[in-house]
């Protein structure tokens, strides 16, 4: 059984014995899954390659739901919903929970449009009103300063760092309640991962954040809980402080301190 | 000899033959282009695009009744042929992806691709003229709608499938339902692919004769009326140039000149189209 430590804020996301079945697998890739997520906080999910880390993180937005025969099982509760219940409609859930991906992924639009996207998906229509949340949004991703004299210039002008920060700016532009980051840097040099890191700390006030990561120090530096999973299972979630610190499964001792992975 | 001057006297045998066979190639290219340019622009003139054809002998014929049939009949194929094709493409890698149905599709539009088109000038002669009881410039445009549609499909298919699917996937994840994904992501990521291949489409079907020979027939005189056989550049070039008088000889030279000189410039837009996407 897994060690999971006991949250005193508020939970984000509740899994409850959850499973995962890949439409091209027999076996789930996930199994018997619990696991909370804290509200106003940065989760990060540690472990090798091929553990399930991102396949969970897909699973909070129902992404695996745009291939088909993929399958779930078990629970997840947000805002005490079933989210892999039969009437949940996945647009709404995935206007409140977002996601930023492993390559930045900036549409072939301007920089402006970017952001505006997801507002004018939820029929934001109102100039004034898109321009100023657009600002925002590109003032709280840290990148307001690099566009605001080329808005109108295609996205894919821009560095990676900066696309992320573009990505993340259209992301928060929406005011989802939940992030997930899936290895959000590892595409990016290490002043631009800074940046970001940064950022994904600052955005803690106002979302709950999961983040997927490959990276042990990135996971110590930004988390404030750590959930280390091994072969489809959570083994140990706790305080990241605690968890690097003084780890409670012989399992995560012996990934962090590099003896496998 | 050493080894190695026998290497490389046998590279140089590979080169030198290699260089000629190239050579000639291109040679004939420009051969065709020469000559067809020498003729071509020595019987252009105004006549030809302000009046119709003539019986032989008289001096002011024109080419004005196949440029305008021409423009027709490909025209109404593309604007049938192009939302045609971009549908069943965007169907193919969008949504049917690797299923039985779109991998048969696929694979019979790239059997009609190579399909003789006198073939295809041939079922449009038996469905639509037979019944009909006369040619029409209609029947024209469904051939080349016919040729056109599996080069169209294609592209189409295989530029959205290059739109890397993280792209699809962050518009998902905004919550943009599935016809926005394609028609405000997705096709604007494979742009400049889709258009190249429209151009390509327009370029191929644009120097077809021999479907129309089966359909839109000919007419020596302007008619734009769909319904009623039709002249074509293509048509009439083969006409003119067949025949025994030289000055409908000239102005077949002249429909060869037009004929080759939208076709190229049609390929060579295409080709800048690929290479500015390339450049991104």
């Amino acid at each position: 059984m897994a060690t999971i430590v006991n949250i005193k804020e508020e939970k984000a996301l509740v899994v409850k014995d959850f499973e995962f079945t890949y439409a091209s697998a027999d076996t789930p890739s996930i199994k018997k899954l619990d696991m909370p997520v804290a509200k106003n906080s940065i989760t990060a999910l540690i472990g090798p390659s091929g553990c399930g880390k991102t396949t969970l993180l897909r699973s909070f937005n129902r992404m695996h739901d745009l291939y088909p025969g993929n399958r779930y099982d078990g629970k997840i509760l947000f805002k005490e919903k079933n989210i892999l219940g039969p009437k949940i409609d996945l647009i709404n859930l995935r206007i409140q929970i977002g996601m930023i991906f492993q390559k930045p992924t900036a549409f072939p639009m301007s920089i402006f449009d970017n952001v505006a996207y997801g507002m004018k998906l939820q029929g934001i229509k109102n100039k004034t009103e898109l321009y100023d949340r657009v600002e925002k949004a590109l003032r709280d991703a840290a990148i307001w300063k690099e566009v605001k004299d080329r808005l109108k210039h295609d996205a894919n002008g821009l560095s990676g760092g900066q696309q992320q920060r573009l990505c993340i700016a259209r992301a928060i532009a929406v005011e989802p309640e939940v992030l997930l980051f899936d290895e959000p840097t590892s595409a990016l040099d290490p002043i631009s991962t800074a940046g970001i890191e940064e950022l994904i700390i600052e955005l803690r006030e106002r979302v709950s954040i999961v983040i997927v990561t490959h990276n042990m120090q990135q996971a110590a530096r930004v988390s404030d809980y750590t959930g280390f999973m091994y072969l489809g299972e959570l083994i140990e979630l706790g305080r990241t402080e605690e968890l690097f610190v003084t780890p409670k499964e012989k399992l995560t001792e012996e990934y962090i301190t590099g003896k496998f992975g | 000899m050493t080894h190695t001057q026998k290497r490389v006297l046998l590279n140089n045998i590979i080169m030198t033959l290699s260089t000629i066979s190239a050579i000639i190639g291109i040679g004939f290219l420009f051969w065709i282009l020469g000559i067809l340019v020498i003729n071509g622009v020595d019987a252009l003139s105004w006549n030809i695009f302000t009046q119709e054809g003539a019986p032989p002998g008289y001096e002011d014929g024109g080419l004005k009744h196949a440029l305008i049939g021409q423009l027709m009949i490909v025209g109404v194929a593309t604007f049938f042929g192009v939302p045609f094709g971009i549908l069943a493409g965007t169907y193919l890698s969008e949504y049917g992806q690797k299923s039985k149905l779109a991998e048969t599709i696929r694979d019979v539009s790239d059997i009609m691709m190579s399909a003789p088109s006198i073939v295809i000038g041939a079922f449009v002669y038996a469905i639509v003229v037979v019944p009909m009881g006369h040619f029409s410039g209609w029947a024209g445009s469904i051939a080349l709608t016919i040729i056109m549609l599996p080069i169209i499909l294609r592209t189409t298919d295989d530029m959205l499938q290059l739109v890397p699917s993280t792209l699809r996937e962050a518009a998902f994840a905004l919550g943009a339902p599935k016809y926005k994904v394609i028609t405000q992501v997705v096709y604007r990521g494979a742009k400049a692919g889709i258009f190249t291949g429209i151009l390509l489409g327009i370029a191929r079907v644009a120097g077809e004769t021999a479907p129309l020979l089966f359909t839109s027939f000919n007419d020596n005189f302007l008619n734009t009326d769909m319904m009623e056989p039709m002249a074509s550049l293509t048509v009439t070039m083969y006409n003119y140039a067949t025949s025994p008088y030289e000055d409908w000889q000239r102005l077949g030279w002249a429909a060869a000149f037009i004929l080759s000189m939208f076709i190229l410039t049609l390929n060579i837009l295409g080709r800048i189209f690929i290479m500015k996407k390339r450049e991104k």
